[in-house]
C-alpha cells in the first residue's frame, strides 16, 4: 500500500479523486454505466421494443399488406381464439409432456453417466471431450442424422427391430413411435449437458462427509440416496431449470425431423406459433400464441428462481 | 479412499469400464452413423438392410455438397456472422462485466436479474417484430440482420460470465495501472483482460456455438440462398419427394468439425463455464 501513495503524490492529476471517496465514486459510476450502455443499447433494441410490439400485436386487428403489417384497432379476438383452439391445447399438452418426459430421462441417465465418470481413473478427458460433440452439433443435424435412422423402409433402427423380430415399424409416419423417436434425439444431444453439470456439482462435494458415512457403516446406496443426491440438489435444480426454459422453446428439431407430424402430432407451441405467422400469415393468433409461450416461461422462469433464491442470494451480487 | 485396489482381469473388466464402455457406444455409434453415411453412394444410402460399413468409401457427397448445391457460400455465410457476432459480443461485454463487476453502479442486482430473464426468453416472443423491424430497415437477407439479434441474445450470458471473472481479480492489480495514469479502457485493455483471459474464452466458445447452431432466426429472416447459413441450408437441401441424406451428412461433417476442433481445444474453458453458468446461477 506505500507504494501506492507515494505515486499518488507524485501525481497530482488523480491525487484528489483519491482523496474524496464521494467524487471519485461518481465517477466511477458514470464510468460504469457508460461502458455498459453498449450492451444494453443491443439488447434492449432487438429484445425490449420486440417484446413490447409483439403484446401489442397479439392485441390487435393484424391486417396483412404488401408493404408488412398494418395493427389494426383492439381486440382481444386472437386470444380467445387461441385459448378456444384445440390444436394449440394439444400444443401445449405435447410441449408439456414433452418437456417433462426428456428432462426427466436426462436428468436420471446424465446422472449416471457422471457417476460413473466420477469413479474412471483414467481418461476422463477424452469422455469429457467426447460429452461436447453432441452438445455442440447443430440441432438440424441432430435431426436430419435421426430422421434417417428412424426412417421407415431403410433406417438402421428399423433393421435392428426387423433382426430381433419386432417387424419393421414406420417410426416416424405413426404418432407415438414419432414422438419416442423425437425424443431419443433430443436425449443424445443434450444428456451429456447434464452429465457435465452433474459431474461438476459431484467433484466439489466435500470428501469428509463420505468418510463419515463409511465409517457409520452406510452402504454405497443410501449413501448416494441420503448424501450425494441431497447435496446435489442445488446443482440438479438449476440443470432442470436450464433444460426445462430451453425444451420449452422446442423448435428445429420437430421442424426438420417430422415437421410436426405425423398430422399435428409433434407440433410444439413454437412451431404452432410460426406455422401461424409465417405460413399462414395470421400474426395475430400467431402473436398470441408466442406470447401466451413467452408467459408461460417467465413465469416458470420465477417460480423456479424462488425456489433457489438462496442459492441465488449466496452469490452476493 | 473407498476404491480398493484391482489386479488381474478385474482391473479391466469392474463395473466402472463397462459402464463406460456402454457411455461411449451411446456417445459414438449416431456419430459413427453421420460419418459413415457420408461416405456412402446415394444409392447405397437406401439399401436395406443398411451398409454397416460403407462400400465402396466414396467422396460423391462431399464434391456433391460444394458444386450441386451452394453448401461453400452457407458456409461463408456462418463463418462471416458467427466471428462478427463473437467478436461484437466479446468487446462491448467485455465492458458491461468489467463495470459489473467492478465498477460501483445503483441497480446492479436489477440489472443482473433483468439480463438473465432476457436469455431466457424464447425466440419465438420476438420472431415477427423483429422480422417486421428488419424488413422496415431493408435489412432481411443480409449478414446484419442475424449478426445484431445474435449477439443480443447471446451478450446476457456474455456479461454473467465475464462478470465473473472481473469479481475474481484483486483489487491492487487495478489500482497500480490507475496510479500508473492509465486511462479507465487502457487498465481494462493491459491489466484486466489478460488475467480475464478465461472468462472470454468461455463467452467466446459460447457465443460461437450459439449462433453456429442457430436455425429459428437464420430461417425467418434470411430465406435468400446467397444469405443462408449453414442450418437453414442443411435443411433446405433437397425437396418434399426427395431427401439427398448422402449430401446433407457430408455437409453435416464438414460443418462439425470446425466446432468441434474448437470445443476440444477449448474444452477446459467450455466445461467451466457450463458449470459456472448453472452453479452460480
Amino acid at each position: 500500500m506505500s507504494t501506492i501513495s507515494t505515486a499518488a503524490e507524485q501525481v497530482p492529476a488523480t491525487a484528489p479523486l483519491v482523496g474524496r471517496p464521494d467524487v471519485n465514486r461518481k465517477r466511477m459510476a458514470r464510468l460504469g454505466w457508460l461502458f455498459t450502455a453498449p450492451s444494453l443499447i443491443i439488447i434492449a433494441g432487438v429484445t425490449i421494443f420486440p417484446i413490447i410490439y409483439s403484446v401489442v400485436m397479439s392485441f390487435s386487428n393484424v391486417t396483412v399488406t404488401g408493404n408488412g403489417i398494418q395493427l389494426g384497432s383492439f381486440t382481444g379476438a386472437n386470444y380467445s381464439l387461441v385459448l378456444g383452439n384445440s390444436t394449440w391445447h394439444y400444443a401445449l399438452f405435447f410441449t408439456i409432456f414433452y418437456t417433462v418426459v426428456t428432462v426427466l430421462v436426462e436428468l436420471v441417465l446424465g446422472t449416471l453417466i457422471a457417476l460413473v465418470l466420477q469413479r474412471l481413473t483414467g481418461g476422463r478427458g477424452w469422455m469429457m471431450a467426447l460429452l461436447l460433440i453432441p452438445w455442440s452439433m447443430i440441432t438440424v443435424i441432430n435431426a436430419e442424422l435421426w430422421q434417417y435412422i428412424f426412417q421407415g423402409t431403410y433406417g438402421v433402427m428399423g433393421a435392428i427391430f426387423n433382426a430381433v423380430g419386432l417387424g419393421h415399424p414406420n417410426f416416424l409416419g405413426t404418432p407415438t413411435p414419432a414422438i419416442i423417436s423425437l425424443m431419443i434425439a433430443d436425449i443424445w444431444k443434450t444428456t451429456p449437458f447434464v452429465a457435465i453439470i452433474v459431474l461438476a456439482g459431484l467433484v466439489m462435494l466435500p470428501g469428509d462427509v463420505y468418510e463419515a458415512a463409511e465409517v457409520d457403516g452406510s452402504s454405497g446406496w443410501s449413501t448416494f440416496w441420503r448424501i450425494t443426491v441431497p447435496l446435489l440438489r442445488p446443482t440438479l435444480a438449476l440443470a432442470v431449470m436450464f433444460r426445462v426454459l430451453q425444451a420449452f422453446g422446442l423448435f428445429d428439431l420437430p421442424y426438420v425431423m417430422t415437421t410436426g407430424g405425423p398430422g399435428t402430432s409433434t407440433n410444439s407451441l413454437a412451431i404452432l406459433g410460426y406455422n401461424a405467422m409465417f405460413k399462414n400469415l395470421s400474426f395475430g393468433p400467431g402473436a398470441a400464441v408466442a406470447t401466451t409461450t413467452a408467459l408461460l416461461v417467465l413465469l416458470g422462469c420465477l417460480v423456479s428462481l424462488r425456489g433457489f433464491k438462496v442459492q441465488v442470494g449466496k452469490e452476493g451480487m | 479412499m473407498r476404491r480398493r485396489k484391482r489386479t488381474g482381469w478385474r482391473r479391466v473388466f469392474n463395473g466402472v469400464y463397462i459402464s463406460s464402455f456402454f457411455v461411449v457406444l451411446f456417445l459414438v455409434l449416431p456419430l459413427y452413423w453421420l460419418i459413415a453415411s457420408s461416405f456412402k453412394t446415394p444409392p447405397s444410402l437406401g439399401d436395406s438392410p443398411p451398409q454397416y460399413f460403407p462400400n465402396p468409401i466414396s467422396g460423391g457427397n462431399y464434391s456433391q455438397a460444394f458444386k450441386q448445391y451452394d453448401f461453400g457460400i452457407y458456409f461463408r455465410n456462418s463463418l462471416i456472422v458467427t466471428i462478427i457476432a463473437t467478436a461484437l459480443v466479446l468487446i462491448v461485454g467485455t465492458l458491461a462485466g468489467y463495470a459489473l463487476g467492478r465498477l460501483p453502479m445503483r441497480g446492479k442486482f436489477t440489472l443482473m436479474v433483468t439480463l438473465l430473464m432476457i436469455s431466457v426468453f424464447p425466440e419465438i416472443a420476438l420472431i415477427a417484430p423483429l422480422y417486421t423491424l428488419l424488413k422496415n430497415l431493408g435489412w432481411l437477407n443480409s449478414f446484419q440482420a442475424l449478426i445484431i439479434p445474435y449477439a443480443a441474445f447471446n451478450l446476457p450470458f456474455a456479461i454473467w460470465i465475464l462478470r465473473n471473472y472481473m469479481l475474481g481479480i484483486p483489487k491492487e492489480m487495478e489500482e497500480t495501472g490507475r496510479i500508473d495514469g492509465a486511462g479507465p479502457l487502457r487498465t481494462i485493455w493491459t491489466i484486466i483482460l489478460p488475467m480475464a483471459l478465461p472468462g472470454v474464452f468461455t463467452a467466446g466458445i459460447f457465443c460461437f456455438t450459439a449462433c453456429w447452431t442457430e436455425f429459428l432466426m437464420a430461417l425467418t429472416f434470411n430465406s435468400v440462398n446467397t444469405y443462408k447459413t449453414i442450418p437453414v441450408g442443411i435443411a433446405t437441401f433437397g425437396t418434399a419427394q426427395y431427401v439427398p441424406y448422402g449430401t446433407i451428412f457430408a455437409a453435416s461433417v464438414v460443418a462439425v468439425v470446425p466446432i468441434g476442433i474448437l470445443v476440444f481445444i477449448f474444452r477446459k474453458f467450455v466445461i467451466s463455464g457450463l458449470t459456472s453458468g448453472a452453479v452460480k446461477g
